[in-house]
């Protein structure tokens, strides 16, 4: 059976696909997007989160750490994290929550049987369950088990990708998958390895191929200023021959900000804002223009 | 059908603004004097002046008997100021509940014994013993006789059954006319206020009040008008006498005038919204809209249905409305209830059609019957005219019943989770015995001591009978309500997971620490308190849970109350009131602290969600349904869910696809509230920042200013329950 570190089970999801849905996050992601939201997505260990804040200071994480990790600096409690293997040993007795393990490793049968709860929502609402991440897509069997496991039980399943995965890993999972949520950040090779870490060729070549076969796609355009809010009109040039079902507009918000100091990551969208009210809908017209109906998120 | 939301022109959208505009200024009033105290608005209108002394039958000032308290509300309705408001189509309110007015002895042969009573104190519980106005009147009975016919029935059975001792009927007599007084008094005050009236539409409208009031004095009401304002005259008498609150199923009830009045000519629309805002403006009773019809062949939604859902928008006060949900249910009306629900913060409660009706069916009664059951009250539910089931009234405090095991488990020793749970429902068997000997007390003496004086005149029985609601009525059950079920289940499953399973420290030691309040030992209070609490997946507490629920469920059915043998039926229902059901209760082993509040309900406790699984309504939804009782009676499901959440496309839909499965899956009720973080925060830090914020406490509504600081952390908790995981 296969296996995933899956960092979060969302129910009552009505942010990734139709109706009421489960969003399950895989942790592992092979793109760098300087304004990546979901921080504890990208590694696809287990990691340790520490939220200072919470600490009761009760010292039960420096008597449990068999790696001396934990460290009393004057300014505070500090995680040498060069030392930290990752254990989850300080967590499992840090009792205040203060130090929590961010991942769970998973099995497919264990994540179809905690998204079955919600199967009444699902039938109800035209919805039904979404694989995302991190990148999904770079666990194609474990996500191949779960689809067909749920498929066998006439759920609808949805993956949210990046698309940088071989066209062998999408095989595996097109006999399940309804629909796909395919990520398009920028249009412009160049601006897409500057602001994610790889080019977009293999990317836009998956899109088209995914498109050819009829498959049911959403695309989601995340729209972060001043990287790429200028993207639009060359990402609709794109995706007009394409036979795309909506093409969301995602803004940037502030709330993956706070995730990064509790991981000891840094987060390197210093730049990222919030965009206008004006900018979203000049978005959002650049895309009608050529046909492709687009909504902001 | 026409299901579009009505526009109101400048003349009905400012009367009603007036009256919305009356309601805030009213509540500020009331906040200002102290009257409202975590209750929904009411319909009161303050009278600082109004004085009342009651009738004197002996030295001690008490009164015993119907008759004499009957003779006390006449007088009262005879003395009170009338109310009329120039932008209201009706006229009349109520101004305090008499009851504070009166002494009403008790004799103590009718009391409960002094074993009885101890009990009670010693675990904390409420047990429903003359507990009142808690049966769901037929108001069909009284539309179609008006106060007069009302009058010469009350005549007509008294010469006809011409029992020894008439009281009964005297007191009934005594009530309708002191009712009749009171419609004069407002029919003279509308023209006297006419009389100084300048504005022509004011001075019109206020004519028309009079008129109308004069003709119902006796006559029953002809068109929809009148039909409302005998139906506010119900809620303004019935709130004076022992704070009733219930209506019925209003939709039914108007449609016939409605649809009578528009066939003539003499009704639009938008006249029809602003009598039913100015029926809402006159009290806050439960009414329902919508539901099965007794065959289930249909949906009765019906054009009044959606008038009213307006009306309850355009005022946007406290209304308690609640919309019967089955899978028939009109489907543009539960979206326009959504939206309404949206763009207010509150509305309508949804109450199940599964849950409620199929459960009750589950205690012998023919479904049929069952569909008839409506929402009549803040969270309990009733045959109107025709059943006495005293819900709502009753607590049994399982956390109580625990306390005393965990106090047998340390004398004893016997560190077995097995033993505590025996000992659990030893002491819950105890209570629930304790309300069942109380029923029969109540059953016996309620009558003579509490009459329902009002509403036995819209009861199928008590007049044709000559008895009291509680025994008149074809259908008598009574209801007891198991409270803090997740206060219990999570202390067992932490006991579970920390002491014997993780072997964390043992038993003793663990005592120790809770007993003294887990003072300094903040690291054993979050341990136990942090495990997968009930609701989340994989919690150890849920097998502790749907123990405990059907050692309940069992106890409180295997036998009716020991001399009557009346029937109980299980609810699981708090109210608002988990502080005070804490206020005895010593830390748990859930690592709640001495005296905090109880867990609401059957519901998980704010921030149950933990590890991968995050809070969702879903969550929430699934573990009320899975721990509900399945007898009918109520174990509501209370969603606070963020606004910004649900604006976006497709979020109504999830909305009514929510409604829809909690109801499949056995649901009794659902009570909603969107809020946003802000404006709830901004309103808890100073309420005066939002005095129009309305919100659903429980199953009614309040102005969020008029609630204590506690029951504003109660909203405020369940709501930033999602944010904290
Ligand atoms: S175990 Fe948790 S609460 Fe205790 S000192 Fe460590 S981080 Fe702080
Ligand atoms: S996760 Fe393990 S290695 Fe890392 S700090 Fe905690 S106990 Fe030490």
């Amino acid at each position: 059976m296969e296996k995933a570190t899956v960092f979060n089970i969302q129910r009552f999801s009505i942010y990734d696909g139709p109706g009421i849905r489960t969003s399950v996050f895989l942790k592992g992601c092979n793109l760098r997007c300087l304004w990546c939201h979901n921080p504890e997505s990208i590694s696809p260990q287990r990691q340790l989160g520490f939220y200072p804040e919470k600490c009761i200071g009760c010292g039960n994480c420096f008597r449990a750490c068999p790696e001396g990790a934990h460290i009393a600096a004057p300014d505070g409690h500090t995680i040498d994290r060069t030392k930290c293997v990752s254990c989850g040993k300080c967590a499992n007795d840090c009792f205040a929550e203060a130090l929590t393990m961010l991942g769970e490793e998973t099995t497919s049968e264990e994540v179809v049987r905690a998204v079955l709860t919600d199967r009444g929502y699902y039938e109800r609402s035209g919805g039904g369950v979404t694989f995302t991440g991190g990148e999904c897509m770079l666990k194609p069997d474990f996500i191949r088990e779960c689809a067909a496991l749920l498929s066998a039980e006439g759920i609808s399943v949805a993956v949210d990708t990046a698309g940088n995965v071989p066209f062998e890993s999408f095989e595996k999972v097109l006999p399940y998958a309804d629909l796909f949520l395919y990520d398009v950040k920028a249009a412009d090779p160049d601006l897409h390895r500057r602001l994610t870490g790889v080019g977009n060729e293999r990317i836009l070549e998956n899109l088209k191929r995914l498109a050819s076969l009829g498959k049911r796609l959403i695309v989601r355009y995340p729209f972060i200023p001043p990287y790429n809010d200028g993207e639009a009109e060359a990402i609709a040039s794109l995706l007009a021959p394409l036979p795309v079902e909506l093409v969301e507009i995602m803004p940037y918000h502030h709330l993956g900000e706070g995730k990064y100091r509790p991981l000891g990551m840094e987060n390197r969208a210093a730049e990222a804002r919030v965009p206008s009210d004006d900018a979203l809908e000049a978005a959002v017209t650049a895309f009608a223009h050529r046909g492709i109906p687009a909504r902001r998120t | 059908m026409n299901e579009e939301r009505v526009v109101l022109s400048a003349l009905y959208a400012d009367r009603i603004a007036s009256l919305h505009e009356s309601k805030i200024a009213m509540n500020d009033v009331k906040r200002r004097l102290n009257r409202v105290h975590d209750s929904d608005d009411w319909g009161f209108v303050v009278f600082e002046d109004f004085h009342y002394e009651p009738p004197k039958f002996r030295e001690s000032g008490e009164l015993y008997g119907g008759l004499e308290i009957a003779k006390a509300l006449r007088k009262w309705l005879h003395d009170m100021p009338p109310y009329v408001h120039k932008d209201s189509a009706l006229g009349g309110a109520w101004v305090d509940i008499i009851q504070n007015h009166l002494r009403i002895g008790l004799r103590p042969e009718d009391d409960v014994s002094p074993e009885i009573r101890a009990c009670w104190a010693k675990y904390n519980t409420s047990p429903g013993f003359m507990g009142m106005n808690h049966c769901g009147p037929d108001m069909q009975i009284g539309l179609d006789l008006g106060w007069g016919g009302l009058l010469a029935k009350i005549r007509h059975y008294r010469a006809k059954l011409s029992p020894a001792d008439t009281s009964f009927y005297d007191m009934e007599e005594e009530t309708v006319l002191g009712i009749q007084t009171y419609v004069e008094n407002v029919a003279a005050e509308a023209e006297r206020m006419a009389g100084l009236e300048t504005d022509e539409n004011a001075k019109k409208n206020l004519l028309e009040i009079a008129a109308m009031n004069r003709y119902l004095v006796s006559a029953p009401p002809r068109t929809m008008r009148e039909a409302c304002q005998f139906l506010a005259h119900f809620q303004s008498v019935d709130r004076t006498y022992f704070s009733g609150g219930a209506l019925s199923q209003l939709d039914e009830l108007l449609r016939p005038y409605y649809e009578k009045d528009v066939r003539a000519g003499i009704l639009s629309d938008e006249e029809a919204v602003w009598y039913l805002a100015s029926l809402f403006f006159n009290d806050t009773h439960y009414s329902q809209i919508a539901g099965l019809i007794p065959d289930g062949s249909r949906d009765m939604t019906s054009r009044l249905s959606f008038l009213i859902l307006d009306a309850l928008h355009y005022l946007h006060i406290p209304i308690n409305v609640a919309l019967r949900v089955s899978d028939k249910v009109n489907p543009t009306l539960l979206r326009r209830s959504l939206e309404y629900t949206l763009e207010d913060g509150s509305g309508v409660d949804y109450s199940c059609n599964v849950g409620v009706e199929e459960g009750y069916a589950r205690n012998g009664y023919p479904i049929e019957l069952g569909r008839l059951r409506a929402k009549v009250g803040c969270n309990w539910v009733a045959l109107p005219g025709i059943e006495y089931p005293l819900q709502d009234v009753t607590r049994c405090n399982m956390a109580m019943a625990f306390q005393e095991a965990l106090k047998d488990m340390q004398e004893t020793k016997n560190f077995d989770l097995e033993y505590l749970f025996e000992r659990t429902c030893h002491h819950i068997r105890i209570i629930v015995d304790s309300i069942k000997a109380g029923y029969d007390k109540h059953y016996e003496a309620v009558g003579k001591y509490r009459p329902e004086l009002v509403l036995n005149l819209f009861m199928h029985g008590p007049i044709e009978r000559g008895l009291n609601a509680s025994q008149g009525v074809d259908i008598v059950d009574f209801n007891i309500d198991g409270i803090a079920l997740a206060t219990v289940a999570d202390s067992f499953g932490a006991l579970e997971q920390r002491i014997v399973r993780e072997k964390r420290m043992s038993f003793e030691e663990f005592f120790e620490i809770m007993n003294r309040n887990y003072e300094g030992r903040e690291d054993v209070r979050l341990m136990m308190a942090n495990i997968k609490r009930f609701g989340s997946p994989d919690s150890p507490s849920e097998k502790w849970a749907l123990r405990l629920r059907d050692f309940y469920v069992k106890t409180c059915k295997e036998s009716g109350t020991p001399k009557h043998n009346l029937p109980i039926i299980p609810g699981m229902f708090s109210h608002g009131d988990i502080y005070i059901h804490g206020r005895k209760l010593k830390a748990t082993p859930n690592g709640r602290r001495d005296y905090e509040p109880i867990s609401h309900s059957n519901e998980p406790d704010p921030g149950f969600a933990r590890g991968i699984d995050t809070f969702s309504p879903t969550l929430k939804s699934n573990a009320v349904a899975l721990a509900a009782p399945g007898y009918g009676n109520s174990a509501p499901l209370h969603l606070d869910i963020d606004t910004e959440m649900l604006e976006k496309a497709g979020g109504i839909d999830a909305l009514a696809a929510l409604i829809h499965t909690h109801n499949h899956m056995g649901g009794t009720l659902i009570n909603l509230n969107c809020l946003s973080r802000k404006v709830l925060l901004e309103a808890h830090a100073d309420p005066s920042t939002h005095p129009d914020l309305v919100v659903r406490v429980t199953g009614y509504s309040a102005f969020f200013s008029s609630l204590t600081r506690e029951y504003r952390q109660q909203v405020v908790d369940r709501f930033l329950s999602r944010e904290n995981r």
